[in-house]
């Protein structure tokens, strides 16, 4: 069973939600929360199983689909997907068993465990196309929930989400084909297979091409400024769930791809690159920091936190060296972590008050204590506190950025500030002072299913940020490999010098070059 | 001896845990008893530690496990007893337990009783990981920890709009300091490859001059923050919204004293850049007098002692910028010692005077509050520097580096405050233990703490006494790790005419506090005197405007700014033009539409015009192919 457990993972659920659909509407919360839960057991087996110190792909599985093409089934996991994908079941699974009252449950769980299949497949692929499929595949269960259960503007905002990144995926996708077909200039064979494109050193003006390509499709995803627009509408009209997911897992894919695919194939152009794209990273921190700020409503708040800590991702990504690459891996989980926590409590309060407006709250610290308890710690936990998750990953992207440029990072560091200001600003206004309106008086305090919800979040916050050593290190070892490959393919000086050496071995099969 | 130093570390987070396990319920006594039970643990073990010390010379170094590691990156949670680390153990654990005990009474009818030991004993725990780390790394654990316990206790009474503006504004101004501080420790990483401390200073004398300066800079922003250094400052005389104990415990004693605790662990990379030296020592000097300009008119008594604890504060920086690090550090233990005190006598009279902070409203209430009064001129007293108290032997000493270094002008800045020192602490003492009983007429009707509360104050006023007296055995003790340099001055005369000098200008000072103060022609003032309207007044009162200018020139634009990029850039820009080329494309179809209407005639024609454009374009390609050669000669000819 170990071997094929990555295609379990992927298929299982949906599967499972195939069969939901002669499910009785009555018991398919449990029914949800039973398959999430194996799912997750599944996943948790994974990393059990999983060897710490091997830095390539593990449970790999190939099946043949179209030979001629070079397009195939694959599916492997190494120290960079292997916690996004428990990730990724461990939200589905918190995400169904916090359901609140939602109409046609039913239909929502079945979609959950669809957009499940399509989550766990992104981070599995290791074949081009098999991960576009996913990609793509992806957008529809998230345009459902939105379009279905969303808020007054739900048509357009999901209607904008979906098309706008569909729009930035389809140049990926001729980026993949360009890359296939150079593949087969230099082989003569086909391959979408991305381990085979690794040993692929293509001419720096074709990767900056090739770059820019992909990065198009990632950026929008991620979403980087100034592509980040269609974010704030989807999350604003979104139920929780939907939120929830978009901004633990979804946004998670464009900065995983940059890693899986920019990064190795490209060495030379993501040296180049590298300047240009760590100042829009900035203006992303620091910009949308400021229109966080600007919020009247604390969803929105939550929203373009989103984004400002994106680009902390992004600069700990281009950071190109160890330190600044495995924090960017952690933050991705601590930022899925965090800010999914946070939309889970915005969810709290709106199934009680039915708006987001901060002005209608002030001083629930007093009303509601344990739910002002979770939001500060998750709060702290967003503004980068030690012995919280998120600080392990900023301070480790930055970190690792310093070597690359000292006013850049000087630049990004200002999100410990900005960041601090929006959200104790939004803190102040929702929890402290006197409470002024007469139907917050007698507001019921979080209640047991959301305990359920929270409290693995804010363990799994704090544990992390004292002991991160369980997900950094097989991070790191997987890391290291990349930045190895990376140095080795290098063409430039420039490139050889900003990525270091670390002189360790990687199973170098022999490298094609493309005339 | 591990058990010593876990022991001391972590009963304070034990007693925390255990306040907040009843934080939401009513309150009970047990949560402020056992955490107070829980710091005389700690304050044992760091005796024992202390003790160990002194007598072996040994220190005690642990690592408990790994924190972060990642390519050549790897920092423990690792942990250091040496000389510099229990000389802060014990002043934070002294202290802390005194506050805690104290608190006990302070706080009795507070709603908030268990939730404030919650996050009193969640203080001393990051404080003691600040100051018992041997990296930068857990350092700044305990400089962020101790930051966000002080957030929670300035913003503690959070009904109330300034409690909480204040929390915010201490918070984020720390956080400015913060990324000079974590910019300082990337240098340190990446310049010599660990964040530990005994690698890092060991690597620091092979570095260039340059990189060196820029870490101390760096460091040094972050230091400036903690310790409210100008222009950082002002976050401080506004944490005074906190509940008394805390203004004792973390602004006065404690956590500000965390950036002369970073100078002086530094001091290997302090002494390798004289000039940064110099920088920190002007500037404190500058602050030390700054600060007690604006507490000569100051109206409440807890911002006169916050803002005494900031010149004071500008006397360490002084004297550890001159590389006095040992000077800085008695110095720093001798002010926690007098100044809690003394925040703590405030507590009594505010409680005495229902929260009243005005030392107008007061007078003659040594009548009623004896014990408080001679606790609190007692440590007036230690902090003007009248022989023998402890203030003496510290700040006076810190005269004579500077006289001794040559540097004159900060030794006269310094002097003067001294003199300002002893005006402004006995304007208040006068103001509201002696003259007139002012208070009656208003109201008032006050009461003398609880005994046990007085009891608590004790020890620190017998410290505040004999503090002096330790001088020798500290200075034997530090010297181990700190730079042993001795500070005399050259010949007797001039040394007896200095002490005596300074000795009678301070006394003189207080002399005059008492005379102008306890008369009894002293009114609520009413905005009318002369004085009240004059420039000079008016700056001090309004510190130097630069609150006002904060709030203006800084806080204001951010939110303006703010709200302009939402609704103005993120909005009519940014999002517009994508909707604009979504519209673009819309309406295309839209105008389009018309041509497939179904209609035979009007499709014929455009079936027409189709074949007629792909013919020519077939025929402009077929020549341009045939031709291609000529082209490319025309267009080279034409230098395309």
């Amino acid at each position: 069973m170990l071997d094929h457990i990555l295609s379990i993972l992927v298929f299982f659920p949906a599967l499972a939600a195939l069969l939901g659909f002669v499910v009785h509407k009555d018991s398919m919360r449990s029914y949800g929360v039973a398959v999430a839960a194996i799912e997750f057991a599944l996943a948790l087996w994974l990393w059990f199983a999983f060897d710490n110190n091997v830095s390539g792909m593990q449970f790999m599985e190939t099946i043949a689909l179209i030979p001629t093409f070079g397009i195939n089934y694959i599916v492997g996991v190494d120290g960079i997907s292997l916690f996004i994908i428990i990730l990724a079941s461990f939200f589905t699974m918190i995400g169904i068993a916090s359901l609140t009252d939602t109409k046609d449950v039913k239909n929502m769980i079945i979609t959950l465990l669809f957009l499940q299949m399509t989550m766990v497949g992104v981070f599995v692929a290791l074949d081009a196309m098999v991960f576009y499929v996913f990609w793509e595949l992806s957008l529809v269960p998230m345009l459902y929930i939105i379009g279905a259960w969303g808020g007054p503007l739900r048509i357009y905002a999901s209607v904008k989400f979906f098309l706008y990144t569909f729009a930035g995926s389809l140049v990926m996708l001729v980026g993949m084909l360009f890359m296939a077909y150079f593949y087969y200039q230099a082989t003569g064979q086909w391959s979408f297979a991305i381990l085979d494109w690794y040993r692929l050193i293509l001419p720096e003006s074709f990767q900056l091409w090739l770059f820019v390509a992909f990065f198009i499709g990632f950026a929008i995803k991620v979403p980087m400024f100034p592509f980040h627009t269609w974010l704030p509408y989807a999350h604003g009209q979104a139920p929780t769930i939907g939120s929830v997911i978009l901004a633990a897992i979804l946004l998670k894919m464009g900065t995983y791809a940059f890693i899986r695919f920019s990064l190795p194939l490209f060495p030379d152009a993501s040296v180049f690159f590298m300047f240009p794209i760590a100042i829009l990273a900035i203006i992303m921190i620091i910009y949308t920091a400021m229109v966080a700020y600007a919020q009247k409503d604390i969803k929105q708040v939550v929203a373009y936190s989103s984004v400002s800590h994106m680009g902390v991702i992004i600069i700990g990504t281009f950071a190109l060296n160890v330190e600044g690459i495995s924090g960017s891996i952690f933050l991705m989980i601590a930022h899925g972590v965090v800010s999914g926590a946070l939309f889970l409590l915005v969810g709290v309060i709106y199934d009680r008050r039915h708006t987001k407006l901060m002005s209608e709250f002030g001083g629930l610290a007093s009303v509601m204590p344990r739910f002002a308890t979770i939001f500060g710690i998750m709060m702290m936990a967003s503004v980068g506190m030690p012995l919280t998750i998120n600080f392990v990953g900023e301070f480790l992207s930055l970190l690792g950025f310093y070597q690359q440029s000292h006013i850049l990072t000087l630049l990004a560091g200002i999100a410990i500030i900005v960041g601090a200001i929006y959200m104790l600003a939004a803190y102040k206004k929702m929890f402290f002072g006197e409470v002024t309106k007469e139907e917050n008086k007698n507001l019921p305090d979080v209640n047991k299913r959301e305990l359920i919800a929270l409290v693995p979040l804010v363990i799994i916050t704090i544990w992390l940020g004292i002991y991160p050593k369980p997900v950094l290190g097989p991070i790191n070892t997987s890391v290291e490999a990349v930045v190895q490959l990376m140095h080795e393919k290098a063409i430039t000086e420039e490139a050889k010098s900003r990525i270091p050496s670390l002189d360790i071995i990687i199973n170098k099969a022999s490298a094609k070059e493309v005339q | 001896m591990e058990l010593f130093l876990y022991t001391a570390l972590f009963a304070p987070l034990v007693g925390s845990l255990f306040a907040a396990m009843f934080g939401a319920r009513p309150k009970t006594k047990i949560a402020g008893i056992v955490p107070s039970i829980m710091l005389g643990v700690s304050l044992i073990s760091s005796t024992i530690l202390l003790v160990l010390v002194l007598t072996t010379g040994h220190t005690v170094h642990v690592e408990m496990m790994t924190w972060m590691a990642t390519g050549d990156l790897y920092i423990p949670f690792g942990f250091v007893v040496d000389q510099v680390s229990v000389t802060m153990m014990m002043v934070v654990t002294l202290v802390s337990t005194v506050v805690h005990v104290y608190a006990i009474g302070y706080m009795d009818h507070d709603a908030g009783f268990n939730r404030f030991f919650a996050w009193l004993s969640a203080f001393v725990f990051s404080m003691m990981i600040l100051v018992m780390s041997d990296n930068f790394a857990g350092l700044f654990i305990g400089w962020e920890g101790v930051g966000l316990c002080s957030w929670g206790l300035i913003g503690f009474w959070y009904k109330k709009e300034s409690a909480t503006w204040a929390a915010n504004e201490a918070f984020i101004m720390n956080r400015i300091a913060d990324l000079g501080m974590l910019i300082g420790i990337f240098l340190v990483y990446w310049n010599t490859g660990t964040l530990q401390y005994d690698g890092a200073f060991a690597a620091m004398p092979g570095l260039d001059t340059a990189t060196l300066t820029w870490i101390g800079i760096f460091l040094f922003v972050g230091a400036m923050g903690k310790s409210a250094q100008f222009p950082l400052h002002t976050w401080l005389a506004d944490a005074m919204e906190g509940p008394t104990p805390v203004s004792a415990l973390i602004h006065a004693a404690t956590m500000v004293t965390a950036g002369v605790y970073l100078v002086v662990r530094s001091n290997e990379l302090y002494a390798l850049i004289p000039n940064v030296g110099l920088f920190i020592a002007s500037l404190g000097a500058f602050v030390a007098i700054f600060a007690a300009t604006m507490a000569l008119v100051n109206r409440d008594i807890k911002r006169v002692i916050a803002y005494s604890t900031l010149s004071q504060l500008g006397y360490m920086f002084a004297a550890a910028g001159l590389g006095a690090y040992w000077v800085a550090l008695f110095h720093l233990m001798a002010h926690a010692f007098f100044k809690a005190l003394l925040f703590l006598g405030g507590g009594n009279v505010m409680h005495a005077m229902n929260d009243e902070l005005d030392p107008f409203k007061m007078g003659g209430l040594g009548k009623t509050m004896k014990g408080t009064m001679i606790l609190m001129t007692l440590a007036s007293v230690a902090l003007a520097g009248i022989f023998p108290l402890a203030g003496f032997f510290s700040k006076d000493l810190i005269l004579e580096v500077a006289f001794i270094d040559h540097h004159f002008i900060i030794y006269t800045v310094l002097l003067l405050t001294a003199g300002l020192t002893a005006f402004y602490s006995f304007r208040i003492i006068a103001l509201i233990f002696h003259g007139e009983d002012r208070h009656t007429a208003l109201g008032f009707h006050p009461h003398e703490a609880y005994k046990f509360m007085l009891w608590a104050m004790a020890p620190l006023a017998v410290l505040a006494v004999i503090a002096g007296a330790l001088k020798g055995s500290y200075f034997e003790m530090v010297t181990y790790v700190l730079p042993a340099t001795e500070y005399h001055v050259h010949s007797a005369t001039t040394y007896w005419i200095m002490t005596i000098g300074t000795q009678l200008f301070v006394i003189g000072a207080i002399y005059f506090a008492y005379k102008k103060y306890m008369s009894k022609d002293i009114k609520v003032p009413d905005g009318t005197s002369k004085m009240e309207n004059s420039f000079a007044y008016k700056l001090l009162i309004n510190q130097y405007y630069i609150p006002y200018f904060y709030e203006e020139y800084l806080v204001k634009p951010y939110r303006e700014l703010s709200t302009l990029c939402w609704t103005h850039i993120d909005q009519k820009v940014v999002d517009a033009s994508v909707d604009g080329i979504a519209k673009a494309f819309y309406a295309t179809g839209e105008n389009t539409r018309a041509m497939q209407s179904g209609n035979l005639s009007t499709m014929l024609k455009w079936m027409v015009a189709g074949t007629v454009a792909l013919l020519s374009l077939a025929v402009v390609f077929g020549l341009a192919a045939k031709y291609s050669g000529e082209i490319k000669l025309f267009l080279s000819g034409l230098g395309v």
